[in-house]
């Protein structure tokens, strides 16, 4: 299997910059996943990678083979694609043996191998059948199929699990995960969906505007954010924001004061940031105690509860800030009013261009 | 209430009387040409529109007057290749305008979209004296190519092609295919339906064309099947019978082709990509 290297890699459209510099290494059989807000350039530096769009500027090596003017069929990836792009007027198994067939594999090869990736992706009752006569989830194994039976370096896959229902998603989550275990390949992975990619990647990279804001473990991007962006997209639901500003230094520590609740301040150990500076706090749904617990207590008027069985999401206004809190013993519906307390160890805090301050 | 009602039964009422008379003048002449197949020249100058015995009769007059099989020949030689050069020439230019982007790509297409607005009588003398100095004066070259880059197929292919998923094209170009391969093994199977259609749309256009064939083709071993029908008429004593016959075999082909490709054509029509 093969390793990617972007280094530099630019692309514009006539004189709109999408990608603005890429630099990345994707280790032979690593699951790298791009996330990312929709237009944050990630489908577009897939393709890039595929062949289906010309680098503008920078360098591609797949296997350290430099691939930026290769045939994308010849760069040994293969795609899947959102809406599977399966051939509607071949069955499945033409579908997934026309690569072969037109590479002028030998017909018994052809079969062995379609055959194999077949049982690897239990398709074997519906490999006679057409696209239009298989479900949702069915038409992406078959998509997955057709890559599979490329026997490729690397594989792209393109939001593939958009198109399904949540049950499906699931399901095939698991299966792509398993399937990486099983082919033991590169897999570089588009998604939009925090959950699928905090789930299937070693390595999550998180772009905006057409640069790697941050890349790294799932873990460590959501324990140790390099922004407030990243800090806000990675984690369901998303960090609370606060408005604050530091009034004191110690050391080893800054003591802030939030914007809109007179007297609440929090110590934090972080070193820094400057007495009188505007920053943000943030802090995750799951780091809110109960009153008392430590830290600062925050009065918060609940607007929304929403009881998952095993823990609890309260969506609330404190002092007119919006801030989603996470609760595990909570099944109390009645509630309308509650303290919980900001535990200083765990929060973050961002200067005002939204970079973390340590 | 009662009167709501009244209103409600007489707008119905007109509404059926519309489109009866709407309907009755659509059928009207289709049965009366195959019913006047059968009748003699008298009887339907003198209005029968019943059906008659003299079916056989009048085909044997007709293929006496006419060499059938030679006329049928030249018709059907002009339209199936013109259909199938023009689906082609225009189903090719259709895919590329939507595929290729290019900056001029919106600019040449509403030029040719102009074109259309010029009608053929303007054209006919300027491509006759073009069809004249290339010596193409009674061929079937000269009737075929001037319909070869229609360009209502190509505004119709464009659209069509429209519809036609784009990660298509770039899964095809993953397994290896070129730009040409893609649009024989993926687009053309892809869009069947719009081909069924466009070659329904083409084929009656070529088979019922009468005033560039009557303009180019000179002799009447050449003579299309739309010329001879019309020729008939100008006889000085019209064979009626024989005439209406002439146009049931005229209408035959045209007939086939819908029928063989009805459910695709509503497909297409429908811009249907399956």
């Amino acid at each position: 299997m093969s390793s990617v290297k972007l280094s530099g890699v630019r692309k514009s459209f006539g004189s709109v910059e999408v990608i603005k510099g890429v630099d990345l290494e994707v280790d032979s059989k690593e699951f790298v996943v791009f996330v990312g807000p929709s237009g944050c350039g990630k489908s577009t530096l897939l393709r890039m990678i595929a062949g289906l769009e010309p680098i503008t500027e920078g360098e591609l090596e797949i296997g350290g083979v430099r691939m930026n003017d290769v045939d994308p069929s010849k760069r040994g990836i293969a795609m899947v694609f959102q809406s599977y792009a399966l051939y509607p007027h071949m069955t499945v198994r033409d579908n997934m043996g026309f690569a072969l067939r037109f590479a002028k594999v030998p017909k018994p090869e052809i079969d062995r191998q379609v055959n194999e990736a077949a049982r690897i992706l239990a398709l074997g009752p519906l490999m006679d059948r057409f696209p239009k006569e298989l479900s949702g989830g069915q038409r992406q194994r078959v998509a997955i199929g057709r890559a599979i039976v490329r026997q490729p370096e690397v594989f792209l896959f393109d939001e593939p699990l958009s198109n399904l229902d949540a049950e499906l998603r699931v399901h095939m989550r698991i299966e792509i995960a398993r399937l990486h275990k099983e082919l033991q390949t590169t897999i570089i992975y588009v998604t939009h969906d925090q959950v699928e990619a905090m789930t299937l990647a070693d390595k999550i990279v998180v772009l905006r505007d057409g640069v790697i804001e941050q890349a790294g473990r799932p873990l460590d991007l959501y324990d140790d954010p390099a922004n407030q962006f990243v800090a806000g997209f990675i984690g369901s639901p998303r960090m609370n924001f606060l408005p604050a500003s530091v009034v004191e230094k110690g050391s080893g520590s800054v003591t802030v004061a939030l914007a809109h609740h007179d007297g609440v301040r929090l110590t934090l150990p972080v070193t820094g940031a400057e007495p009188g500076q505007d920053v943000t706090l943030g802090v995750r749904p799951e780091h809110f105690g109960p009153a008392g617990a430590g830290g600062a207590d925050l009065v918060l008027d609940i607007d929304v509860a929403e009881h998952l069985g095993s823990t609890s999401f309260v969506y609330a206004r404190a002092a007119g800030e919006p801030l989603i809190i996470e609760r595990e013993e909570s099944r109390n519906g009645d509630e309308t009013r509650i303290t919980v307390s900001i535990d200083p160890a765990k929060a973050y805090l961002f200067d005002k261009q939204g970079q973390r301050i340590r | 209430m009662r009167a709501d009602l009244a209103f409600s039964y007489i707008r119905r009422g007109l509404l059926y009387l519309g489109l009866s008379v709407a309907a009755f003048v659509s059928i009207f002449p289709f049965y009366w040409m195959v019913v006047g197949s059968t009748n003699t020249s008298p009887d339907i100058a003198h209005g029968k529109v019943t059906p008659g015995t003299y079916l056989l009769e009048n085909i044997a007059r007709f293929f006496e007057m006419v060499d059938v099989p030679r006329m049928f020949w030249n018709s059907a030689f002009i339209a199936l290749v013109g259909t199938a050069l023009t689906l082609i020439v225009s189903s090719l230019a259709g895919y590329g305008f939507e595929m290729f982007k290019s900056r001029f790509r919106e600019r040449i297409f509403a030029f040719l979209l102009l074109m259309l607005s010029i009608p053929f009588a303007a054209l006919m003398v300027p491509l006759f004296i073009m069809m004249s100095r290339l010596g193409l004066i009674n061929t079937f070259t000269a009737v075929i190519v001037p319909g070869i880059a229609s360009i209502f197929i190509i505004f119709y292919f464009r659209q069509a092609t429209k519809a036609f998923p784009s990660e298509l094209r770039d899964a095809a170009r993953l397994d290896g295919l070129n730009e040409w391969q893609i649009f024989v093994h993926v687009y053309i199977p892809v869009m069947r339906s719009t081909y069924a259609a466009a070659t329904i749309i083409v084929f009656m256009a070529n088979w019922n064309n009468y005033l560039w064939p009557l303009i180019v083709l000179q002799t009447v071993e050449n003579k299309t099947v739309t010329l001879i029908v019309s020729a008939l008429s100008y006889a000085y004593v019209p064979d009626y019978g024989v005439i209406m016959i002439s146009a049931v075999f005229a209408t035959l082909p045209t007939v086939l082709i819908f029928f063989l490709l009805q459910r695709r054509f509503v497909e297409g029509m429908l811009g249907a990509v399956k």
